[in-house]
């Protein structure tokens, strides 16, 4: 595996300690279907990925993982309350339209919520803004702000104000590292190059 | 992002090559669901490649309201036209002939060599026509698992189908789950939205309104071709699309001469449509239009219960196939079928392509269908 695949694989690992055998799993922003695969192997879930690029979707019938081309909103209003026991967006928040709703959505749809997403208040992000006036670029958002989707990065701080303004339970969190492996404790929204959040809803 | 692990496909292909057809005959009565039999069952089918000793690696063709049985190779030398899926279907292909032993019938209904309304009824010596019993696609799927058991294939590897072809993919999976290892439907619904229906109406006014139609027992040499024809240039026009037909035809004109009749052909798409009615009316029926379309817009996989309820009794992976500019069966009526799916825990994909062809898309050999295809099946 490449430092690029480790490094967006990040959350594998973190996910699937806490996905539970033969669950139902909803894959949000799934791309190539390379975690469905991973959790399928590890924990024998049924999944199903969703994403609105064909070759995406291409990838996921080559890896023989169902999925869905479409948006995440209309797949998500299609299904009953709690048709899921777990609803993922991995990198998928910061790229949708209006993430308040969806995710409220998601934890209708599944019975626990995860969220993954790179911290934008982490140092090296803050140090690129405040010194050199840019947005960092790495391994997995290797392009120019002009090649790149539109995007809308949040930090841990934010997205835990997000949490519990909404009243959404945080039942677990995971902080990594800038290296995205190395788990970190201390001062999160500084320390984290990468968070991973196991949300359920107080209703 | 280098995200893609899609390595374009090198295909090495090969051809089918010369096919012959062969006649499937059941001697038993043929029941059809809604009520009615026929004494004797007869389809006509082409196959390509070879079954092999375990007979697990069949795959079945389902072919949409104007197709037939020949869906890849050529008849002979002088019959050089190619099978209808051609493209898709040979050595090296998507659907490959080295690897499976593929099986395309001519539906129940049918009109190319199936019993059909203008069979001829082995007790009277006349043929059905509106005798012919009530068709819907069940009988059609009925009668196909009738001819797969004549080879002694317990289960297919996979069965395929587009337009009409997915409506009896789905009842595939449906009514025989237990021998259907996937299965593929591509531009088609789970059923026939007010639109449809209007427009194959319209088609079966044209036929019948039709004085050589003669309440459906005119002579097979002097029938409705006027009806016929006027049902498949409007049929026609629901496969295209509004874009596919600007850029195919815009307003080009067919002749510069305009000193000919006021109302002759002028455009080049008059000419086209009026081509596609003529030569359409040399090998199809009328009654089979009007049985074939009516099975069509019967079909209702949301009846009796939910669609949900229908698509339930599946257990073969699948794959639904919606393309963008298709209005006949657009991409929403695919998606509502993998979307219940979903929701009933199959295993099921949704796929959409953004092509200009219409209805008529999947018809079309474009590498992204051709890979998807490809992909799927070797899974």
């Amino acid at each position: 595996m490449s430092p690029t695949d480790k490094k967006r694989q990040a959350d594998f690992q973190i996910i699937a300690r806490w996905v539970n055998e033969g669950e139902r799993v909803l894959d949000l922003g799934c791309g190539r279907g390379v975690l469905l695969e991973y959790l399928k192997q590890k924990k024998s879930i049924y999944g199903v990925g969703v994403d609105i690029d064909f070759d995406k979707i291409l990838s996921c019938v080559k890896r023989g993982v169902p999925a869905y081309q479409g948006d995440i909103r209309v797949i998500l209003a299609t299904f009953p309350d709690a048709s899921f026991d777990r609803v993922i967006f991995s990198r998928t928040v910061e790229q949708l339209e209006e993430p308040d709703a969806v995710i409220a959505e998601g934890l209708r749809v599944g019975r626990r919520v995860t969220v993954g997403f790179a911290n934008r208040g982490f140092w090296v992000n803050r140090v690129n803004a405040f010194l050199r006036g840019r947005r960092t670029v790495n391994e997995v958002y290797p392009k120019p702000w002009y090649e790149s989707l539109p995007t809308n990065p949040f930090s841990v701080a934010e997205f835990e104000d997000f949490c519990h303004a909404r009243r959404i339970i945080i039942e677990n969190r995971i902080c990594l590292s800038g290296d995205w492996r190395s788990e970190c404790s201390v001062l999160p929204n500084l320390m984290a190059g990468y968070a991973i959040y196991d949300l359920s809803s107080s209703a | 992002m280098n995200d893609s692990d899609i390595e374009p496909l090198i295909p090495d292909e090969g051809e089918v090559g010369f096919v012959e057809y062969q006649d499937f005959v059941s001697e038993e009565p043929f029941r059809f669901a809604a009520g009615g039999s026929i004494p004797e069952l007869r389809l006509r089918y082409e196959t390509y490649g070879h079954l092999n000793a375990a007979k697990d690696n069949a795959i079945l063709i389902c072919h949409a309201l104007s197709g037939d049985h020949h869906c890849a190779g050529v008849h002979g030398i002088e019959e050089r036209k190619q099978g209808w899926w051609n493209f898709m279907v040979g050595p090296g292909k998507p659907i490959d002939t080295t690897r499976y032993f593929v099986i395309c019938s001519n539906v129940l209904g049918g009109c190319q060599g199936s019993s059909g309304p203008g069979s001829i009824h082995p007790e009277t010596g006349k043929p059905y026509n509106l005798d012919f019993p009530k068709l819907t696609v069940r009988d059609m799927v009925k009668a196909q698992a009738l001819l797969i058991d004549s080879f002694g294939i317990d289960r297919l590897h996979a069965v395929i189908g587009g337009s009409m072809g997915g409506m009896q993919t789905l009842q595939w999976v449906i009514d025989f789950p237990g021998r259907v290892g996937r299965y593929i439907a591509l531009a088609c619904g789970a059923r026939h939205t007010a639109q449809a229906i209007a427009f194959n109406d319209t088609g079966r006014q044209a036929i019948i309104s039709d004085p050589a139609w003669k309440q459906g027992s005119y002579d097979p040499q002097d029938g409705p071709d006027q009806g016929l024809a006027v049902a498949r240039m409007m049929a026609h026009i629901t496969y295209l699309s509004d874009v596919g037909m600007e850029s195919k035809f815009g307003r080009r004109r067919r002749n510069a001469d305009e000193s000919k009749e006021h109302f002759d052909v002028e455009f080049e798409v008059e000419s086209y449509l009026r081509y596609q009615g003529a030569s359409f009316v040399t090998r199809f029926d009328a009654n089979t239009y009007l049985y074939l379309t009516k099975a069509l817009d019967r079909f209702d996989l949301h009846s009796p219960e939910s669609l949900d309820a229908t698509l339930r009794p599946v257990t073969a992976p699948g794959l639904v196939v919606g393309f963008t500019s298709d209005w006949l069966y657009p991409p929403q009526g695919n998606r509502e079928i993998v979307e219940a799916l979903l929701r009933v825990g199959k295993h099921a994909t949704y796929a959409e392509l953004a092509m200009d062809f219409g209805h008529d898309s999947f018809l079309v050999r474009a590498p992204r269908l051709y890979e998807l295809i490809h992909r799927f099946l070797s899974r």
